[in-house]
């Protein structure tokens, strides 16, 4: 083969030598029949070429011979080629029109119910740094999404709750991969945090409803998180904070990177500095490893590992309503691991494969007064997609999945315990069609089969989106959503069936260079909601019998252009929901989905001091509760929820951040609810205790420096 | 048989010497570096960058087109009114097309470096975090490869004076480094002729750069 390579290209240098010159002359155009300048026009394999004028035309004259191909190419449009032939005459070639090629840059993408934290893609709401320097977020990932459009804060909890859904709605996902027990384990109303730092992420995917066919087993939400690439240097991170300390240790090579951390918190010493609402018998506290890993492959592939496992307690006394004394001792202890790997590659002939094994393990340990309940929590999650672009217009994204689901609780000192095993599997696939790049419709299919309940089911999902103009767009999602009901209900009735929601969603998006306007509308059906009889501490006789709705609209607008160094998001979202649900014998709405949620986020760059100060303001009209007093179901609310929060961050040299914040800088005493006396008293009432914050305020100090032994540093300071 | 053989192997060698100084490329070449010096306005830019394109299409075998198709497209960012992202996101394109065929190139590597400084510029506040230890990684990559590299050191300076603007750190490392590429620059020139057609750009650039310092 070699050799007959080498023949011709012989013959072909030989031929070369002939000085008759061709003339060729033409016209290229875009689809709408105009002139497009700047084309590239060459005859392959020769030098001979020129450039399309501002009218489309071209002229140039070349010296080869023979059968050629003449090829036409712009940055941004579909090249072609024609076969001519030159003899030394003048060729006039026909018009040539070349057509828009639709990359990730200039195509609509669907944007009904996403939200997109990326350095990358244009269509971002939120930036991967926003995450961290959201004043009210504290450095958790899911305080920062409780500050866009869509959802609400439940002060007690710290979870993310959606658009009406409880916040077991919510899907999390690692690299595509399930995460079980992503929120630390908490007890007594203290709310909790993401386990997972956001400085492990490169960009976060957040969806609101209506999304992708490969997200599965969440009624209201999906939230995908993607790990980071390779660590592009060495480096050791050391934090010391308020609440704890730890220290991050990367090494980096070019073809792989490895960062292992420890950290340790103890909220012991800064509850005796401030002063606390709870009566806490031992703060909570804690430690975790944590180690990450990244190799690219020989043949393209990169593959990642993250590991964790971690540890964590609290004890806490919590009043009874009625009852003197400090009430109920509640003391939790908490294992948490979680482990995860997975390859991906994208071959040259449009293919990319992805594998990936994911491990979560929850163990709490909990004990109310003399009763010990310990609750064990196991997931594994096996994944594998195929994705292809079959065109610039056609794609797909098919996969499969396994899911292990263990659950067991058991009253330790009664000898009673109760579990299940539930194998499922699942079958999806997505299609993405451009009828050009200002229109793509996707139609996605989802098929899930459970060995607990033998139940088999099909979750069908579409949308499409329309570019406008070039700053805005429509796009519209329809879906079917199933999730089973959550684990400690299911353990009592093993015959549960899937619940399920149906989302209609419409959205309007507008993106001008530094201004976002989103504003979308939704309705959101919910069937076969878990009921029950008893209250939720003791639920009885789990039926599929529930059913609801939530419907509303949301609304952010982010600027962060007119006024200089500062960048602010507003946020306003309507939820109208009522449900059937847990102990609820009618349609009421829920305890967590309060119908008017405004929230403000305005930071400001002050390079002289070369600090960030940031603001956030959060508001709710104020949560619905029952109270038994009142013979109506959930028909009392508390006062509106109202929290400032206030930070600053500040960089006196590239590798050190001192950050200082303080939530509910005003110190307002929110109340997200009432416990009632299960008993009325004497007088017949029930009377109730207010859940409030664990503190009027939390505040919170760290230091963050970074210690790199660069070599390009070094060398540098050897110029 | 041996009469073959020896006629494959004769023609090969002719072949390889022919490739060694390809008169036509080089005037190809030469040509384009002498527009590209012109280049006053984004049809310009256009027009030669497609010059470098049509004689990489030719001359696939070759990095020097494609490097100067990237630079162009680069330099096109900073200075017209273009799609910048599209123009930079093209020139990594050609760079890492090329970077099979030269791997471990001093002036590719610096170049690609210059790119991702040009992506930097567009939104600094939400991409310096990520890009800029990429960039300075690239640039002392190209530093290590070729210390006689003068656009490497210069871009280096280029970078570490934004930074210690930034910091209100003493520019001193940044105006010491550009000094040294000023003398990088000086050594090139003493063995440019006519024939040159590797990168010589830069130089201009560092000057201009040396004045702030002092």
């Amino acid at each position: 083969m070699r050799t007959l390579i080498i023949f011709i290209f012989f013959f072909l240098s030989l031929s070369t030598i002939s000085f008759s010159q061709t003339k060729i002359s033409g016209k290229v155009l875009d689809e709408k029949k105009k002139g497009l300048p700047g084309v590239n026009v060459l005859i392959k394999g020769s030098y001979d070429g020129s450039t399309s004028k501002e009218d489309g035309s071209f002229e140039f004259e070349t010296e080869v011979e023979g059968p050629q191909v003449l090829v036409f190419q712009l940055m941004g449009f579909k090249s072609i080629e024609i076969a001519i032939h030159c003899e030394g005459n003048a060729i006039q070639i026909p018009d040539q029109i070349l057509v828009e090629a639709i990359t990730e840059m200039n195509a609509v993408t669907i944007s009904a119910g996403a939200m997109e934290a990326s350095d990358e893609k244009k269509s971002v709401i939120l930036r991967p740094i926003d995450i961290v320097t959201t004043p009210s977020a504290m450095g958790d990932i899911v305080g920062a999404f409780q500050t866009l459009p869509g959802t609400s804060t439940v002060g007690n909890d710290g979870r993310l709750f959606v658009r009406g859904g409880d916040a077991s709605e919510v899907g999390i996902y690692i690299d595509g991969m399930r995460v079980g027990n992503a929120y630390g384990s908490t007890a007594g109303n203290v709310p909790t945090r993401t386990r997972f730092n956001p400085n492990l992420f490169k960009g976060t995917f957040f969806s609101t409803g209506g999304y992708s066919a490969e997200y599965g087993q969440a009624l209201s939400s999906a939230l995908a998180l993607n790990t980071k690439d390779l660590s592009i240097r060495s480096q050791g991170d050391l934090s010391i904070m308020s609440v704890g300390g730890g220290y991050a240790h990367t090494l980096s090579s070019e073809k792989q990177s490895l960062t292992f951390s420890a950290n340790y918190f103890d909220l012991k010493p800064y509850q005796s500095l401030v002063k606390q609402n709870f009566d806490w018998e031992r703060a909570p506290n804690g430690w975790d490893i944590e180690l990450s890993a990244q190799k690219k492959l020989a043949k393209g592939g990169l593959w990642k590992i993250l590991a964790r496992k971690e540890s964590g307690g609290m004890e806490i006394w919590q009043p009874e309503p009625g009852q003197e004394g400090r009430g109920q001792l509640i003391r939790l202890k908490n294992k948490y691991s979680f482990a995860q790997s997975n390859w991906k590659n994208a071959f040259e002939n449009g293919w990319t494969l992805f594998a990936g094994a994911a491990l979560s393990s929850n163990f709490d340990d909990i004990h109310i007064d003399s009763i010990r309940l310990e609750r064990k929590n196991q997931l594994a999650h096996g994944k594998f997609t195929a994705t292809k672009d079959f065109s610039d217009r056609l794609s797909m994204n098919t996969g499969l999945e396994y899911f292990n689901h263990q659950f067991d609780e058991s009253l330790v000192d009664l000898n009673f315990s109760r579990d299940y095993v539930d194998h499922q599997f699942y079958l999806f696939t997505e299609w993405d069609y451009y009828l050009n790049k200002n229109l793509v419709f996707r139609a996605g299919l989802r098929a899930g089969k459970s060995s607990l309940n033998k139940e088999q089911w099909l979750d069908p999902r579409a949308s499409l989106a329309y570019k406008i103009s070039e700053t805005s767009q429509v796009s519209f999602a329809a879906g079917s959503f199933s999730q089973m009901p959550v684990e400690n209900l299911r353990v009592l009735n093993q015959a549960l069936n899937n619940t399920e929601s149906n989302h209609l969603i419409l959205n309007y998006l507008l993106q001008r260079d530094g201004i976002t306007f989103r504003a979308e509308g939704f309705y959101k059906g919910y069937e076969n909601l878990v009921v029950f009889e008893g209250y939720p501490q003791k639920p009885q006789n789990p039926t599929n019998l529930g059913k609801g709705y939530a419907q509303g609209v949301d609304i952010f607008f982010r600027d962060r252009k007119s006024i200089k160094n500062t960048d602010y998001w507003i946020t306003y979202s309507f939820v109208d929901s009522k449900r059937q649900f847990d102990q609820y014998k009618s349609e009421v709405q829920p305890s967590f989905a309060p119908k008017h949620n405004f929230s403000v986020v305005a930071k400001h760059f002050i390079l002289d001091f070369k600090s960030q100060l940031g603001i956030s303001f959060s508001m709710n009209d104020g949560y619905p509760y029952h109270n038994p007093n009142d013979g109506e179901e959930m028909s009392s609310k508390t006062e509106s929820f109202q929290s400032l929060s206030f930070s600053w961050s500040y960089l006196p040299k590239p590798n050190l951040i001192i950050h200082f914040g303080v939530n509910n800088v005003l110190g307002r005493e929110n109340v997200f609810g009432y416990r009632f006396a299960q008993q009325a008293n004497s007088q017949g009432v029930f009377e109730s205790i207010p859940s409030g914050l664990v503190a009027p305020r939390f505040l919170f100090l760290g230091i963050f420096l970074t210690l790199s032994k660069d070599k390009n540093a070094n060398q540098l300071n050897n110029l | 048989m041996k009469k073959l053989i020896l006629t494959f192997a004769l023609s090969f060698l002719w072949i390889s010497l022919s490739m060694a100084s390809d008169p036509a490329f080089e005037k190809a070449m030469k040509k384009q570096i002498i527009a590209m010096d012109q280049i006053a306005n984004a049809e310009q830019s256009k027009e030669v960058a497609n010059g470098f394109l049509r004689i990489a299409e030719a001359k696939s075998e070759e990095w020097l087109p494609l490097y100067y198709a990237g630079l162009i497209h680069i330099e096109a960012a900073f200075r017209f009114e273009v799609n910048k992202d599209q123009y930079l996101d093209q020139a990594l394109k050609y760079i890492e097309q090329v970077e099979k065929l030269a791997p471990a190139n001093s002036e590719l590597t610096a170049l690609k470096g210059y790119a991702i400084m040009g992506k930097i510029s567009l939104d600094p506040a939400s991409r310096g975090q990520n890009l800029s230890p990429q960039a300075m990684q690239l640039f002392g990559k190209a530093i290590n490869l070729d210390r006689e590299n003068p656009r490497a050191l210069y871009l280096m300076a280029q970078m570490e004076y934004g930074m210690a603007q930034f910091f209100g750190s003493g520019t001193d490392k940044a105006c010491g480094m550009v000094r040294l590429s000023l003398e990088l620059f000086e050594k090139e020139e003493s063995i440019i002729n006519e024939d040159y057609i590797l990168p010589k750009w830069g130089k201009r650039s560092a000057q201009q750069m040396m004045n702030n310092c002092n």
